[in-house]
C-alpha cells in the first residue's frame, strides 16, 4: 500500500511540477466582471486579470472552488465590491492562498464600496430582515460616475505595486477617463429622460443605477433581501402596484425570472432583462457597452 | 509586578513609623528615593496610557469621518480606510451558535459494526427527539498575522452532557508562498469530509467509513503546514504532526509524536459550470493504544490510513445558487500491525497484521434554490480475522457492513435548513436497520465562509 501511495504522490508531483506560464507584471484577482473589466482598462498589457465570477452567477453564493484558490495564490491585487457581498467565499480564499500583500488593509486589497458613498447603510440589522448588508448596499458598480472614480484607485494601487510601469498605467488611466467622461455626458442626457420612471426589481441590486438616474424602485419581488419570492408576497405586490404606472420589471442575467413572469402576466408590465454587468449580454462586452445597452433599454421601456 | 511593589511600598510608607524607626536614616532615604522613582514610573505609564486612549479615539473619529465622506481623489487612497465598519463586530470575536436537533427512529434495537471496533462518535444517534449537538463558534483575527478559532460542542451521550473542545487553533494569515501554519486542536485535512463540521454536511449522519475509521472526525492536538503551490491549476500539499490521542490514536503520553498526516490535492474548472477536486491523504498512528467499543476493545500498535477523495460540482445554468449537482466519494484503506484485545469476548491480546477498507459515494441535486435531494451508499470491508479473534468484535462473520441513504432538505436561507433522511443500515449479520431522521440545522450570529 505504501508503494501505491508513493506512486500516487509522485504522479501528483509530476502533474503539478509543470511550471506556470509566462507572467504579467501584476496579477489581479477580480471578484466580479465589472471590476475585472476596470482592472484590465487601467492595467492594460501589464496586468493579468482573473475574474472569479460571471454575469450568470449570483455573487452572494459562490463556492471557494479550487480554481479560485489557484488564482488567489498568484494575486498581487484583489478588487471586489466589498461591504460583505463576498463574505461567503472571499475570506476562505484569502486565508488559504492569499499572500501577505493582499490581506485586508494592505495595498493589494481594494474594495470598491470602501471608496464610494454607499446607499442603504443601516444603523441596525437583524437576520430576520433577510440577507441585508449593514455596511450598506454593496452593488455599487451601477453608478457610472463611481466607475471613473474607482479607476483612480486602481491606478493608485498599481503605481504602488508595480512602479516600473507607472507611466503605462497613467496613459491607460487617462485614455479610459477621457472615453468614460464623454460617455458620461451621453448617459446623463439619457438618464434625464428616465427621471420619475417606476420600476420593480427582484433584488435590491439596482439601487445605485436607480439613484443615479432618478428612477423609482416601487417594489422588490423578494419579500426580504435574499429570500426567494413567495406567492403571498407576490399577491400583495400585485394589489399595491395595480394603480401605479410601472414601466418595467428589471431582471439580471443570473436571476430566476419565474416570479417576474408571473407578475408580468398578471399586470402586463414588461420584463426588462438588463445586462447588469460585463458579459451579461452580447453587447455588454465592455463596461461602456453595458451602460449603453442599459440606458437604451430603459429609455425604450419608459416611452 | 511594579504595581505590587508600589502598593507594598506605599503601605510601608503609610504605616510609616514603626518599621522605619528600626531602619537608620540612610535606609530611609534610599527607600524614599525608590518610592519616588516608582511613583514617577507609574505616573508616566498612566500618562502613556491616557495618550494612547486619546489617539485611539482621535483615530476612530477620523476614520468615521473619512468613511462618511466620499474620498475625493485617489491621492489619499491609504488602505486604512478599507476597515470593515460594522460587520460581525470587527474588534470582538465573531460568535456563532449552531443548533442541530433531530427526531430519529430505528427499526432495530441493536446497531453494531460487524468486524470493526469503533469509537463512540461512530454509533448511530439517540432514538426519539433530541438536540443532537450544539456548537459554539468563536473566531477572529488576532492581529495582522494570526487568526484564531474555537469550537466547543455540547452533546449528550447516555444521558450525560459532554462538553468537547472540537477545535481550538491559531493559524497564520499572511505567510508568503501560499503557506499556512495551523496549531492547536483542529480537524485535520484528510480526505474530503474530515476537515468539515457536521453542520455543513449534506446528510444527517456521516458515511460509514468516516464513522468507522475516523470516529466521524479526526481532530487532534498538533501543528499542520500547508502550501497552495504556484501552479496553473490548483494544487496543494500539506501535512502535520500530532499528539496521537484522538481516534484512531489513543493513550498518548510522554513527549512522543503519536501520529502524522500528509496530503496532496489538485483541482480546477471545466468551463464555467463545473469544478472538481481530487486528493490523496494519509494518517499514520505509531504505537497508539486505542480503545473502542465502549472501552471493551483495545488495539495496541501501528495504524496507517490511506484515503483518496474526489468531488465534482456542476451548475446546469452556471449559477450555483439556482441549481447544482454535487458528486462526492472517498475511498479508505487501513493497514494495521499490532494486537487486538476484545475483553467482552475474552480473547486476550491477539497479534493482528491485516487491512480493512471502505468507501462511500454520494450525489446531491439542488433542483430549486431552496430544495435538494440526495442519495448515498457506503460500504465497509472487514477483511480477514486471525484465528484468535474469531467470535470477537473484529469477526464480521462474513458480512461486510453497508448502508444506503436518501435525503431531501429545504434551505430557507443560508442560516437555516430542515432535512428528512431515510437510511437502510446492514452493519452486521441479521441486522437490518431501517432508520428515519428528521433534522434541523440552524446558525445564530456570525457564520464564517465555507470551504469548497
Amino acid at each position: 500500500m505504501k508503494k501505491i501511495m508513493i506512486t500516487l504522490l509522485s504522479g501528483l508531483g509530476l502533474l503539478i511540477a509543470a511550471p506556470a506560464t509566462a507572467m504579467a507584471d501584476v496579477d489581479i484577482f477580480a471578484c466580479e466582471p465589472e471590476w475585472g473589466a476596470l482592472a484590465k482598462e487601467v492595467g492594460g498589457d501589464h496586468a493579468s486579470v482573473t475574474t472569479a465570477t460571471t454575469a450568470f452567477q449570483d455573487v452572494h453564493h459562490i463556492r471557494a472552488k479550487p480554481s479560485l484558490l489557484a488564482a488567489m495564490r498568484k494575486a498581487d491585487l484583489i478588487m471586489c465590491s466589498g461591504a460583505a457581498l463576498e463574505s461567503g467565499w472571499l475570506p476562505v480564499l484569502v486565508q488559504k492562498a492569499g499572500g501577505p500583500d493582499v490581506q485586508p488593509n494592505t495595498v493589494g486589497w481594494l474594495m470598491a464600496s470602501d471608496h464610494v458613498q454607499k446607499l442603504e447603510v443601516m444603523e441596525q440589522a437583524d437576520r430576520s430582515m433577510g440577507h441585508v448588508h449593514p455596511e450598506g448596499n454593496p452593488h455599487v458598480h451601477l453608478n457610472p460616475e463611481y466607475i471613473v472614480q474607482l479607476a483612480d484607485f486602481v491606478a493608485d494601487r498599481l503605481y504602488q505595486i508595480d512602479p516600473d510601469n507607472a507611466e503605462a498605467y497613467t496613459v491607460n488611466l487617462n485614455d479610459f477617463k477621457e472615453r468614460w467622461n464623454a460617455k458620461l455626458a451621453q448617459w446623463k442626457a439619457q438618464a434625464a429622460g428616465l427621471a420619475g420612471m417606476n420600476v420593480i426589481v427582484r433584488h435590491k441590486n439596482w439601487s445605485y443605477l436607480s439613484d443615479w438616474a432618478g428612477i423609482n424602485v416601487v417594489a422588490s419581488l423578494e419579500p426580504k433581501p435574499g429570500l426567494p419570492p413567495t406567492s403571498s408576497h407576490l399577491e400583495s405586490l400585485l394589489q399595491s402596484v395595480k394603480n401605479k404606472k410601472v414601466s418595467a420589471i428589471l431582471v439580471a442575467p443570473f436571476e430566476n425570472d419565474d416570479a417576474a413572469q408571473w407578475l408580468s402576466g398578471k399586470t402586463g408590465i414588461p420584463i426588462l432583462p438588463l445586462p447588469y454587468t460585463v458579459g451579461g449580454s452580447d453587447r455588454a462586452k465592455t463596461q461602456e457597452g453595458m451602460f449603453d445597452e442599459t440606458f437604451e433599454m430603459l429609455g425604450k421601456a419608459d416611452s | 509586578m511594579s504595581y505590587k511593589l508600589l502598593l507594598a511600598a506605599s503601605a510601608v510608607a503609610i504605616l510609616g513609623a514603626s518599621p522605619a524607626m528600626a531602619a537608620d536614616d540612610a535606609d530611609l532615604g534610599a527607600l524614599r528615593a525608590e518610592i519616588a522613582a516608582m511613583r514617577e514610573a507609574y505616573e508616566s505609564k498612566i500618562e502613556a496610557l491616557e495618550n494612547k486612549v486619546h489617539s485611539l479615539e482621535a483615530r476612530q473619529e477620523s476614520t468615521a469621518e473619512k468613511v462618511a465622506k466620499v474620498q475625493p481623489s485617489a491621492g489619499a487612497s491609504v488602505p486604512a480606510t478599507s476597515t470593515r465598519q460594522v460587520n460581525d463586530n470587527s474588534f470582538n470575536p465573531e460568535i456563532g451558535v449552531i443548533l442541530q436537533g433531530n427526531y430519529q427512529s430505528f427499526s432495530e434495537d441493536e446497531s453494531e459494526f460487524g468486524g470493526f471496533a469503533v469509537g463512540e462518535e461512530a454509533e448511530r444517534g439517540k432514538e426519539g427527539l433530541g438536540i443532537d449537538e450544539t456548537e459554539l463558534n468563536f473566531s477572529a483575527s488576532i492581529d495582522d498575522k494570526f487568526r484564531g478559532a474555537a469550537t466547543v460542542a455540547l452533546h449528550e451521550h447516555g444521558g450525560e452532557t459532554e462538553v468537547e473542545i472540537e477545535e481550538a487553533y491559531v493559524a497564520t494569515n499572511a505567510l508568503p508562498y501560499g503557506m499556512e501554519v495551523k496549531a492547536g486542536r483542529f480537524f485535520s485535512e484528510l480526505g474530503y469530509l474530515n476537515s468539515h463540521h457536521s453542520h455543513a454536511d449534506d446528510f444527517a449522519d456521516r458515511p460509514l467509513p468516516n464513522r468507522a475509521f475516523l470516529d466521524s472526525n479526526y481532530g487532534d492536538d498538533g501543528v499542520q503546514l500547508s502550501a497552495v503551490l504556484p501552479t496553473e491549476i490548483y494544487s496543494e500539499v500539506g501535512g502535520g504532526v500530532f499528539r496521537g490521542d484522538d481516534f484512531p490514536g489513543g493513550g498518548a503520553d510522554g513527549a512522543d509524536i503519536g501520529s502524522w498526516t500528509a496530503y496532496g490535492r489538485i483541482g480546477d474548472d471545466i468551463g464555467d459550470k463545473t469544478s472538481w477536486r481530487l486528493g490523496v491523504s494519509t494518517l499514520q498512528v505509531e504505537g497508539g493504544e486505542r480503545s473502542a467499543n465502549e472501552d471493551m476493545v483495545i488495539f495496541d500498535g501501528d495504524s496507517g490510513l490511506y484515503i483518496a477523495d474526489a468531488r465534482f460540482v456542476y451548475a446546469p445554468t452556471g449559477n450555483n445558487a439556482e441549481q447544482e449537482v454535487t458528486l462526492q466519494g472517498e475511498y479508505f484503506f487501513r493497514d494495521e500491525n499490532g494486537a487486538y484485545d476484545d475483553m467482552d469476548a475474552g480473547t486476550g491480546p491477539v497479534a493482528y497484521d491485516d487491512h480493512q477498507s471502505g468507501w462511500y459515494a454520494q450525489g446531491v441535486y439542488k433542483f430549486h434554490p431552496q430544495w435538494r435531494v440526495g442519495a448515498r451508499y457506503s460500504q465497509l470491508y472487514a477483511g480477514d480475522v486471525p484465528a484468535g479473534l474469531v467470535g470477537s468484535a473484529l469477526d464480521s462473520e462474513g458480512h461486510d457492513p453497508w448502508a444506503a441513504s436518501a435525503m431531501v432538505d429545504w434551505t430557507n436561507s443560508e442560516f437555516s435548513r430542515v432535512r428528512a433522511q431515510v437510511n437502510r443500515e446492514e452493519l452486521a449479520n441479521g441486522q437490518q436497520d431501517d432508520q428515519f431522521i428528521l433534522q434541523y440545522v440552524m446558525s445564530l450570529g456570525a457564520h464564517g465562509a465555507h470551504a469548497y
